[in-house]
């Protein structure tokens, strides 16, 4: 299963990420992301949001 | 990410002593015979060498992941605060471990030694037994940072003269590590129990400790009658019989450890986290009555949020949020318990290295384990008990 995952030293928590793919990514307390499981989304909106990062800190994980 | 300031120097070493016949800590080093690398994978294997660090890591596993000509690194820059054995070990005893960094540096064809520390005191023991030894491919190097838990990366870009943080992306030292090159890096007790490992045999070796983990470990032991001490024990002794008549909970692990209220624990890696217990860099503590529980956890808390150097986010503002919230609770003022655990939940596994999920284990099973004391001061009872720092956040080196 494919799921997010987040380079914490690069992220910096602007939150664009979860604007783009609120199905898959919420925010915590500090605004940072928080990621799981892909499941069944699709992957081009997927790919979008992980292109979008300002601070290409998202990435999919096998 | 975790790195710890300047401190005084206070430099005395805790008292030390040994369960049984002492290994580590014999008056004499054993003469080293050399073996090649698949003697020791093979040795390392039969008597479960797990690395000393924290990780508990097998040996056997680490070492046949690197080729001939990987690089040496021995870790000696002790990062847990708590913990005293590896320079007691460097101090002590420094031919040992010295001879085990040597024996690894040939087996492995090695053509770069390091031996890296952070006390003056460890490095000066340590060049004058590289100079008896005669191998000139050790090199000793001073280096300014530690890390809670040991993190090999940050030690790592360190001597490769970058800023000695943790990466963001995780990449294991025997792909690429000093200088980019493979590099075989462990705990110095490792290289301690491998020149051992060496001079007995593994038959010899395993005459000591139990069938789940041959050999001896050294503990670093706070909060007993005996005040702060190093000791030598076969795996497999009671774990009560290291805290005395004391009754309570302990810590295992040090302070990226956790809080048990168990007594029926013993000493040996596997069993411990087949409990679901790390056994860390072998730290154990337990908290004297005259001193108050919430507040010992909450100025290790606090400490803890002061260590990450804002590399990442849950860590750099989750840890602080944290820490006030049981600054409050010691205080008796108002807290939401269930926010905290919350919090507690956000920080836990989001970071680019252990360090939030350590600490807030620490936290967490603290809480749990003191429940009591926690919730007397919610209720705006506190004990009244004075925090004395029975453990000890770094401080001389
Ligand atoms: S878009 Fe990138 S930088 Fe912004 S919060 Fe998401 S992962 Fe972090
Ligand atoms: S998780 Fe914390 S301690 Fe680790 S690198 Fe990130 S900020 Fe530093």
């Amino acid at each position: 299963m494919s799921r997010l995952a987040i380079d914490w030293t690069r992220c910096d928590g602007h939150g664009l990420c979860a604007r783009l793919l609120p199905e898959a990514i919420s925010l915590d307390d500090w605004g940072f992301p928080i990621v799981g499981e892909i499941g069944d989304l699709d992957r081009a909106v997927v790919g979008t949001a992980v292109a979008s990062c300002p601070r290409l800190a998202l990435r999919v994980e096998k | 990410m975790t790195m710890l300031g300047e401190h005084p120097v206070i430099d005395a070493m805790p008292a030390l002593f040994t369960v049984a016949d002492p290994r580590l800590l014999a008056t004499r080093t054993p003469d080293v015979p050399p073996r090649d690398r698949e003697w020791l994978v093979e040795a390392a294997q039969r008597v479960r060498l797990l690395g000393r660090g924290g990780a508990a890591f097998p040996v056997a596993t680490k070492l046949a992941a690197v080729g001939k000509g990987a690089r040496v690194v021995v870790n000696g820059s002790e990062g847990e605060p708590a913990s005293w054995k590896d320079r007691v070990l460097m101090r002590q005893h420094p031919d040992l471990v010295v001879a085990g960094a040597a024996l690894v540096g040939r087996a492995l064809r090695s053509p770069q030694i390091v031996i890296a520390v952070n006390d003056a005191t460890s490095a000066a023991a340590l060049r004058a037994a590289v100079r008896r030894c005669g191998d000139e491919r050790i090199e000793v190097r001073h280096v300014e940072h530690r890390f809670v838990g040991g993190e090999i990366s940050a030690l790592i870009n360190g001597l490769n003269r970058r800023t000695p943080v943790p990466d963001g992306v995780r990449v294991l030292p025997h792909e690429r590590g000093l200088g980019g090159r493979p590099t075989y890096a462990s705990n110095v007790e490792t290289f301690a129990h491998l020149a051992l490992l060496a001079a007995l045999g593994p038959e010899r070796y395993a005459t000591t400790g139990s069938a789940g983990e041959p050999g001896t470990s050294l503990v670093t032991l706070h909060g007993t009658e005996r005040g702060a001490a190093v000791l030598e024990v076969p795996h497999g002794i009671d774990l009560s019989r290291l805290v005395g008549e004391h009754r309570g909970p302990i810590l295992i692990g040090g302070y990226h450890g956790a809080w048990t209220a168990r007594t029926d624990l013993v000493v040996e890696r596997p069993a411990l986290r087949a409990a679901g217990i790390g056994w860390g860099a072998g730290v154990v503590a337990v908290l004297p009555e005259r001193t108050c529980p919430v507040g010992e956890i909450a100025r290790v808390a606090q400490w803890l949020a002061d260590q990450s150097a804002r590399q990442c986010g849950p860590c750099t503002f989750g840890l602080p949020t944290i820490a006030a919230d049981l600054q409050r609770i010691v205080a008796g003022g108002h807290a939401d318990r269930g926010e905290l655990s919350r919090r507690i939940g956000q920080v836990t596994g989001r970071g680019a290295c252990h360090h939030p999920t350590g600490a807030t284990g620490f936290i967490a099973s603290g809480l749990t384990a003191f429940d009591a004391d926690v919730r007397a001061h919610l209720a705006g009872r506190p004990c009244g008990r004075t925090t004395h720092g029975v453990l000890p956040l770094g401080g001389g080196r």
